[in-house]
């Protein structure tokens, strides 16, 4: 046996001689294993001989057949419980004790301390437990020695005591060894074991972006938690598990209320609960079916409920928050970059445009223009930035790129986007009686214009992120409201800066061409990118309202058709035109009068089709997956992200693509954005992020999930699969 | 045996009764949302809860005729683990002899009901006092539980200190360490042993509440 160093698994201390009694029965138990394991031969590797007793059979198991020098291997104290018998958690309530497992390992490895799942309750009259019945692992990470070679063997050593309760109470100790081959390549354990880690890791705690605030008032507490995922039809009953005794009255009932985003308990005050400490614990939330999550909560004292720092924090796991000065620098970038996006694609012909109509202009008047577009898409941003935020604190699961969930907002953008297509094509004139369109394009263009072009650019090219946006829109999100508001202004600086550039910088100015023909010209074809735009978001209609949306907003472009022509009549004509004017004005009106139909054509039933070879994303089947130890691919997509749709094409369905799936067996899981989908939104926050497109690759065995970036090349997917699934 | 307000030691029969509805009413409430109904815990500070109830050695008991003196109520289960650690390794007998040398009286509560864990007559509590030495002033037999649960005691062993002006003054555990091991009696801080010497200085006690550790007390009906 290796010398080992001591490593409490809890740090509980325990002392250095047992009184006589537990002795005895430790040593009862060892005699018992090792008849046990004289009589069945080589017991399997990665689970120790047990330790019975008539009310509870326990081993020490380990969750991989094999385990790699310099990885890490769980290590669980398993415990199989005889109907009626139930062990303790962390918090054991009202009464009992949480067990004490002390690791002895080989010289180099660690051990971290015990991962307690989630628990149930256990009433004895009115005295409340809180722990586990039937059975239970208590896994502990421990870390193999990077120097043990292939064929050594890995041994852990654990003394373990337990109190096992009915109504009385038995405590029980044992002492377990585990002789655990090393070798190059992990191999998952047995089974049986694997289920048992898996029925464990159902009940480990998980953690979610939820915001949650303790307040005392009298004799009770009041347990406010928002966040994304709480509905009240997803929410039958709650329970707050305190982590430490004396806050609230464990036996006492808690009054439970949902309201979407919105979730509260109202407990009895504990005999020793201190309104200025902060007091963490576990929300166990059961949905209608009756499963049952358990989520981690940090609740902000209520005397610092000011602080925005009291939030569950999210950073242990794969959220990434950035501080301030990257925040804000990698939103400009991610502004910047998002200028190449095919996103963008909607507003290249807008600024082809505006670009031309500085051809030829005085500097003065380049200058305003670059100003006022500048201005243009900095309050674009700041306005939808705002709106999100109020609608966040409003307690609505939305994210980046929101306003295109609505299909009311996809049909107007659409009709915007074919009217400006018709203006472009010259069907009709903006402001100005015509002349001539060349005279039009000699005149500076208005401030307003280059005002309201940056407007749109902004409204039209947000849906999609860039990269250095997402982490940046994450972060931003979860900043407070001015530090949020600072930093998407930088990113709507990046996106106007190459614009603004060239406006202001007059050498870059002077290359443009001379104004001509070639500028009507221009501009007749740019008409084009503006009708494929509207082609697409009707298409977007199409997942969003089904076939009675894109009818009506059919319908509705033709009236904004008939509209424009009538005007641009009107405009040609001598006169006043009242008439006309009056006949386009009803036919806009009708168009608008369309849209209250579309909001009622909106309904669900719009679910995303499965294609071939993916599922439907859900957070209860990755974490299955996970479970199993399967490498998933999780890819957040929407209708009216067009860098999602170009991914798709390019990289996430091609032949190699495809066949890499396969082959790796990597679980395609793909989450429709395309309307709003709490469940969705709370996974991008988990990241961090809120917005698309996102993709997350899952490895092998367990292992944090990688975050691939936005924009997706086939030789990098398969690269990234190949390497998730070993 | 009895359980009324401190407040009317004279026992009037329309008040107690009225007390006891409103205890009832108290209860139900809670009972009607979960099956098991919280305990209502005394507050620190506040007069103990009265009671009159029969020892092992059939003698009547009560808080009233106590007064002056310091009290502490020990709740116990002779087969319990965590009552076994503290028998076992002298220290509950310890803590009883330093109390009857200061004057204080030591009342050991047994609350399991009939037939289950920890559940004794007279003779019996008295047989467990002479074979583990131990020195109470007196074991009360509350095999109904009515003290228990106006204390409401959750398990044994819970402790508690009544000052002599009839406040309660303590409640909670024995010690600091939640286990059945012996060995860790030593490093724990002795959180009933400083209450009760406390009380008998006439000074504050530190630590008023601590999490009362053990097992789940046996009520009757339960």
């Amino acid at each position: 046996m290796r010398t080992g160093a001591r490593q409490a698994g809890q740090s509980r201390g325990r002392g250095q001689g047992a009184p006589a009694g537990r002795r005895a029965f430790a040593g009862a138990g060892l005699l018992a294993a090792f008849v046990l394991a004289a009589a069945c031969g080589p017991a399997k590797a990665q689970e120790s001989a047990a330790v019975t007793s008539p009310r509870a059979g326990v081993t020490l198991v380990a969750d991989a057949a094999q385990v790699v020098p310099g990885q890490q291997v769980r290590i669980g104290l398993r415990q199989k419980l005889a109907p009626g018998w139930h062990t303790y958690w962390t918090n054991p309530g009202d009464a009992g004790t949480p067990p004490e497992i002390a690791l002895t390992l080989p010289e180099g490895a660690n051990a971290g301390e015990i991962a307690w799942p989630g628990p149930d309750r256990f009433a004895v009259g009115p005295v409340m437990s809180f722990g586990y019945a039937r059975e239970v692992v208590f896994p502990i990470a421990v870390t193999v020695p990077g120097r043990l070679r292939p064929g050594d063997t890995f041994t852990v050593e654990a003394d373990a005591s337990w109190l096992v309760c009915e109504k009385e109470c038995i405590p029980e100790a044992g002492r377990f060894t585990l002789a655990l081959p090393v070798a190059a390549q992990a191999a998952p354990p047995a089974p049986g074991i694997a289920a048992a880690f898996a029925a464990t890791d159902a009940r480990r705690p998980i953690i979610l972006d939820w915001r949650a605030r303790l307040a005392a008032e009298g004799g009770s507490i009041t347990l406010t938690v928002e966040g994304d995922g709480i509905t009240p039809e997803r929410i039958a009953d709650a329970f707050f598990y305190p982590q430490a005794w004396g806050v609230i009255t464990h036996a006492a009932p808690q009054a439970l209320e949902v309201t979407p985003g919105r979730l509260t308990l109202v407990a009895e005050k504990g005999q020793t609960f201190d309104p200025t400490a902060a007091h963490g614990g576990l929300i166990a939330v059961t949905d209608p079916a009756g499963a049952t999550r358990w989520i981690e909560v940090a609740p902000a004292a209520a005397s610092a409920a000011a602080r925005p720092a009291g939030f569950a924090d999210p950073a242990g796991a794969a959220a990434e928050r950035l501080p301030l000065a990257r925040a804000i620098l990698f939103a400009f970038l991610g502004g910047l970059i998002l200028n190449l996006m095919p996103c963008v694609f909607p507003v290249l012909a807008i600024k082809a445009t505006a670009l031309a109509r500085l051809s030829g202009q005085d500097l003065k008047a380049v200058r305003l223009s670059g100003m006022f577009y500048t201005v243009g898409v900095l309050a674009a941003f700041l306005a939808l930035a705002g709106a999100l935020l109020a609608m966040r604190a409003a307690g609505a699961a939305v994210g980046w790129g929101f306003q295109f969930q609505s299909p009311v907002f996809v049909a107007a953008t659409a009709w915007l986007m074919l009217a400006i297509g018709l203006n472009l094509s010259g069907v009709f004139e903006v402001g100005t009686s015509l002349t001539g369109a060349g005279h039009h394009l000699a005149h500076a263009p208005s401030h307003k214009g280059s005002f309201f072009t940056g407007l749109l650019a902004v409204v039209v090219a947000t849906p999609c992120t860039a990269p250095f946006m997402g982490a940046a829109i994450g972060s931003a999100l979860a900043a407070p409201v001015p530090v949020a508001l600072c930093v998407f202004a930088a990113m709507g600086l990046g996106l106007a800066a190459p614009y603004a550039l060239i406006a202001f910088a007059p050498r870059l100015a002077r290359l443009l061409p001379r104004p001509g023909l070639w500028m009507v010209r221009l501009r007749q074809g740019l008409a084009f990118p503006m009708y494929a735009t509207a082609a697409w978001l009707v298409w977007v209609l199409t997942r969003q309202a089904g076939e009675l949306g894109v009818m009506i907003a059919l319908a509705g472009g033709v009236l904004v058709a008939l509209a424009a022509w009538i005007y641009g009549v009107a405009q040609h004509g001598r006169g006043r035109g009242l008439v006309p004017r009056a006949l386009a004005l009803a036919a806009v009106a009708g168009t608008i009068a369309l849209l209250p139909q579309l909001r009622a054509a909106a309904a669900p039933g719009a679910a995303p089709e499965a294609t071939a070879g993916t599922e439907r994303f859900s957070a209860a089947r990755l974490a299955d997956l996970r479970r199993e130890g399967r490498p998933v691919f999780v890819n957040m997509t929407a209708a009216w992200c067009i860098t999602c749709l170009v991914n798709e094409r390019t990289a996430l369905s091609t032949g190699a693509a495809k066949a890499a799936f396969r082959d790796k067996g990597v679980v395609y899981l793909k989450g429709d954005w395309t309307n709003q989908d709490p469940e969705i939104t709370a996974f991008l926050r988990a990241f961090g992020r809120d917005g698309l497109p996102f993709y997350a690759l899952y490895p092998k065995g367990g292992g944090d999930p990688v975050v691939l970036p936005p924009v997706l090349t086939e030789a990098r997917l398969v690269e990234a699969l190949s390497r998730a699934a070993h | 045996m009895t359980t009324s307000s401190p407040s009317d030691r004279p026992a009037g029969f329309g008040r107690r009764a009225f007390l006891m509805a409103g205890a009832a009413t108290f209860a139900a409430g809670p009972a009607l949302l979960a099956a098991a109904p919280a305990l209502a815990a005394p507050q620190i500070g506040q007069p103990a809860p009265a009671f009159t109830a029969r020892d092992s050695n059939g003698q009547t008991q009560s808080l009233s005729a106590l007064k002056g003196k310091v009290v502490v109520l020990e709740w116990t289960n002779h087969d319990c683990p965590f009552v076994r650690k503290h028998y076992g390794a002298g220290n509950m007998q310890k803590l009883q002899a330093e109390a009857k040398s200061q004057g204080v009286v030591w009342l050991t509560v047994a609350s399991s009901a009939p037939g289950e864990q920890g559940a004794v007559d007279g003779a019996t509590a008295n047989g467990l006092t002479a074979s583990r030495k131990a020195m109470p002033a007196a074991v009360l037999l509350d095999p109904d539980g009515k003290i228990g649960r106006a204390y409401g005691a959750q398990v044994t062993p819970h402790m508690y200190v009544i000052g002599k002006d009839g406040t309660l003054l303590y409640m909670g555990g024995i010690d600091s360490i939640a286990s059945t091991r012996a060995d860790d009696i030593e490093k724990a801080q002795p959180y009933l042993r400083d209450a009760m010497l406390a009380a008998v200085k006439g000074e504050p006690v530190k630590t008023a509440v601590t999490r009362p550790y053990g097992c789940t007390i046996k009520y009757m009906g339960t």
